[in-house]
């Protein structure tokens, strides 16, 4: 990949990973809440790889996400209990979802692809509502823990563990997902989302590209649940709910779809706002927020991510130019 | 323009900043979480005002300590968030107790916490009997649906009904309101005709009121969970000229207060069984009211999550007063069990096994009285306890 989104996207991986764990440091008293924005930054990256690279729109993200939350919440109670696995299983489970439910939905596109992925999301809600006895049905899934990461740091109460799991997670899925845009497979996708006429004109097949990379997504989203599973020790219905779906979509068109960083610089964004204003008012927060994502679909329909674009632009010409 | 704007919201963060970094000596929090906004944003209020009356009652000090409480939003049932607040109340706020939980999953939630954290948790609502089995710290200062049913067909057998049709919603507290009545209600002799579960997401049951006429039962009894739903139920039930073939059982949750005057003419005469109505007539309870009226003009909204957490709140300074300020769940815990006092709702004692109250459950008749809807208790099923416990 060339031009400018490449250099943000290099520096994205690190700055992720140089922010991160000094957040740890600054904010001590944080930890829950940022091992969320960690684990949620990567579901919204899973929704990012289809319709960012794919241009495949989904208001059923979660259900990929819960199938991961619930795989690895069931595992932890009645299989194994260690963290490396669970998240494992959820990306496997995950992943399998995806492909069967992407096979039977795929056919279709536009506004008939959104609601049949609404369609899916609806029914495995409806599922994981009625598999009571496997799922803890509406009171939740309680009593998920997992084993110390490697046998030594166990998840405590300050979330220290939980956090720095949850970030290094997002840090390793980052560079696969990179490594999986640019890849001619990823650049196949891309064209299917551009023009897949013309993809199959040069001998390639659209449908196939994008069953595999909602699978893709799916593993992605899946670890993402389990990597939530794992930390909060608890699934409810809410993951694998309408609203869930909706709000990953709203965090990527906020940061940016299409690229990567948008999808965590919209994450981060989106929940650090959501959280202060929240505390501030718990009883009027909502419709600030509301005015806010308007303002940015109005005023900045390309995300958070082109506001920075030319800043970073910028700073390039002025490295080439030292050079 | 912007400057001045800059200047305010610069004022507004070190406000923020301030009033957040420092806690001064003798002053003990209380995180409430509850849903603030959204569609449950009545119930979160009426916390807020339970908690605000038994204040201006009682002093917001309790032997040199002010307690203070700090509302946390959680709009829906959202175990992870439920979580994620209350770490961050323990780690970052620092609280001596938590308060509130109006969905089950989200008091679930919070159980290994207040295990590891050892402070106490009072429920302000969530009903269903398993969550005070999950941690020694949780005490509940609502109901449970086994407690409120078990009364309720008791007396729908009694009073000749031979057979019901059963209508919940589906999911936990649904569930174990349709296994209380049958479980009550088949062993007093009477029959289940057929139990019907509703989406909790459904907004219109036509489908339903017809399954529920051609059961051909001689009652319904039926639960969901209160707030605009509930009100389409009962609604529908009398549109469609049920009223006139069978009777009509339900819980306090479908005729709560602020819904009466939303439900209106046809819900008149409906017979529910409930642990608080706002027309008990009590000494206490008519204290309570006045304050209520005094400080938020009327006493419309006033139902059962108000005094619910008007008592969490007393029995939050009761902890306190146990340990004279010192955080201490263990010995909090243990002080206040087997507690008794008299509550708005009449009188309750914490039960020391299930830590929830044991209280009167009462049998209501829907009212007009001086042109305001009312629920006026008919019946008092004195001392009833969580029935659902270890069950």
């Amino acid at each position: 990949m060339t031009g400018k989104g490449a250099l943000i996207d290099q520096m994205g991986v690190a700055l992720v990973a140089v922010l991160g764990v000094a957040a740890f440091f600054v904010f001590p008293e944080d930890l829950g809440f940022m091992t969320r924005i960690a684990a949620t930054a990567l579901y919204v990256l899973s929704l990012d790889l289809i319709l960012g690279y794919g241009g495949i729109p989904s208001m059923g993200q979660a259900a990929l996400f819960g199938a991961g939350a619930y795989a690895a919440g069931i595992a932890s109670i009645r299989l194994v209990q260690d963290p490396i696995v669970l998240l494992g299983i959820g990306g496997v489970v995950g992943g399998l979802v995806a492909l069967v439910t992407g096979t039977l939905i795929l056919r279709a596109r536009g506004l008939t692809l959104l609601m049949l992925t609404i369609a899916v999301g609806e029914i495995v809600r409806e599922v994981v509502n009625k598999a009571r006895d496997y799922t803890g049905g509406s009171d939740g899934l309680g009593g998920v823990s997992a084993a110390p990461v490697f046998g030594t740091f166990r998840f405590d109460m300050y979330g220290r563990t939980g956090y720095l799991f949850a970030l290094t997670v997002l840090v390793i899925g980052i560079l696969v997902a990179r490594r999986i845009v640019r890849s001619p497979f990823g650049l196949a996708c891309r064209g299917v989302k551009e023009d897949p006429l013309r993809v199959v004109a040069l001998g390639g097949r659209p449908r196939r590209y994008l069953i595999v990379m909602y699978g893709i997504s799916g593993v992605f989203a899946g670890v993402a649940g389990a990597v939530t599973a794992v930390t909060s020790g608890i699934v409810g219905l809410d993951s694998v709910s309408f609203s869930w779906s909706a709000e990953a979509l709203v965090m990527l068109v906020l940061g940016g779809a299409g690229r990567l960083c948008g999808a965590i610089i919209g994450t981060v964004g989106f929940m650090t706002i959501h959280h202060i204003l929240s505390a501030a008012d718990p009883f009027r927060w909502m419709l600030v927020i509301g005015a806010m994502l308007v303002a940015i679909v109005l005023f900045v329909p390309g995300g958070i991510v082109a506001v920075l674009d030319p800043a970073i632009a910028r700073f390039r010409k002025r490295a080439e130019a030292k050079r | 323009m912007t400057r001045n704007l800059r200047k305010a919201l610069l004022g507004a963060v070190f406000t923020v900043a301030l009033g957040m970094g420092t806690a001064d000596a003798g002053t003990i929090k209380v995180g409430v979480i509850g849903p603030m906004s959204g569609p449950f944003a009545l119930s979160g209020l009426t916390f807020k005002e339970g908690v605000e009356v038994y204040q201006a009652q009682h002093g917001k000090t309790v032997g040199g300590d002010t307690i203070e409480f700090i509302y946390k939003d959680l709009d829906a049932a959202n175990p992870a968030q439920s979580k994620a607040l209350a770490q961050e109340l323990i780690v970052k706020d620092k609280v001596a107790f938590l308060a509130g939980f109006y969905f089950t999953p989200d008091a679930l939630a919070v159980a290994p916490l207040i295990d590891e954290a050892k402070i106490p948790a009072v429920i302000f609502n969530a009903a269903t009997s398993a969550i005070t089995e999950k941690s020694p710290f949780f005490v509940r200062t609502s109901f449970t649906l086994w407690q409120n049913t078990v009364p309720l067909a008791n007396y729908v057998a009694s009073g000749g009904s031979k057979t019901v049709v059963t209508a919940v919603s589906d999911y936990g507290p649904g569930i174990d309101a349709e296994t209380a009545f049958k479980a009550t209600f088949e062993k007093a002799g009477g029959k289940i005709a057929e139990s019907i579960r509703m989406p909790v997401a459904a907004t219109d049951f036509a489908a339903f009121m017809q399954r529920i006429k051609d059961s051909n039962a001689d009652a319904l009894f039926a639960f969901l969970p209160a707030g605009p739903t509930a009100v389409t139920f009962v609604k529908q039930f009398s549109d469609n000229g049920l009223r006139q073939k069978m009777k009509f059982f339900s819980t306090g949750d479908l005729v709560m207060e602020p819904d009466l005057p939303a439900l209106g003419e046809p819900a008149l005469g409906l017979v529910t069984s409930f642990h608080y109505s706002a027309a008990h007539k009590s000494a206490a309870n008519q204290a309570f009211l006045a304050k209520h009226k005094e400080m938020f003009g009327n006493n419309d909204k006033v139902t059962f999550t108000t005094v619910d957490a008007y008592d969490g709140a007393h029995v939050i300074y009761k902890m306190v007063e146990a340990t004279k300020g010192k955080s201490d769940g263990v010995k909090q815990i243990a002080a206040i069990k087997g507690m008794k006092w008299e509550s708005p709702r009449g009188p309750v004692m914490i039960d020391p096994d299930s830590r929830h109250l044991v209280q009167n459950v009462y049998l209501r008749t829907l009212e007009k009285v001086d042109g305001k809807y009312q629920n006026t208790e008919v019946t008092i099923v004195a001392d009833q306890p969580d029935f659902g416990y270890k069950r």
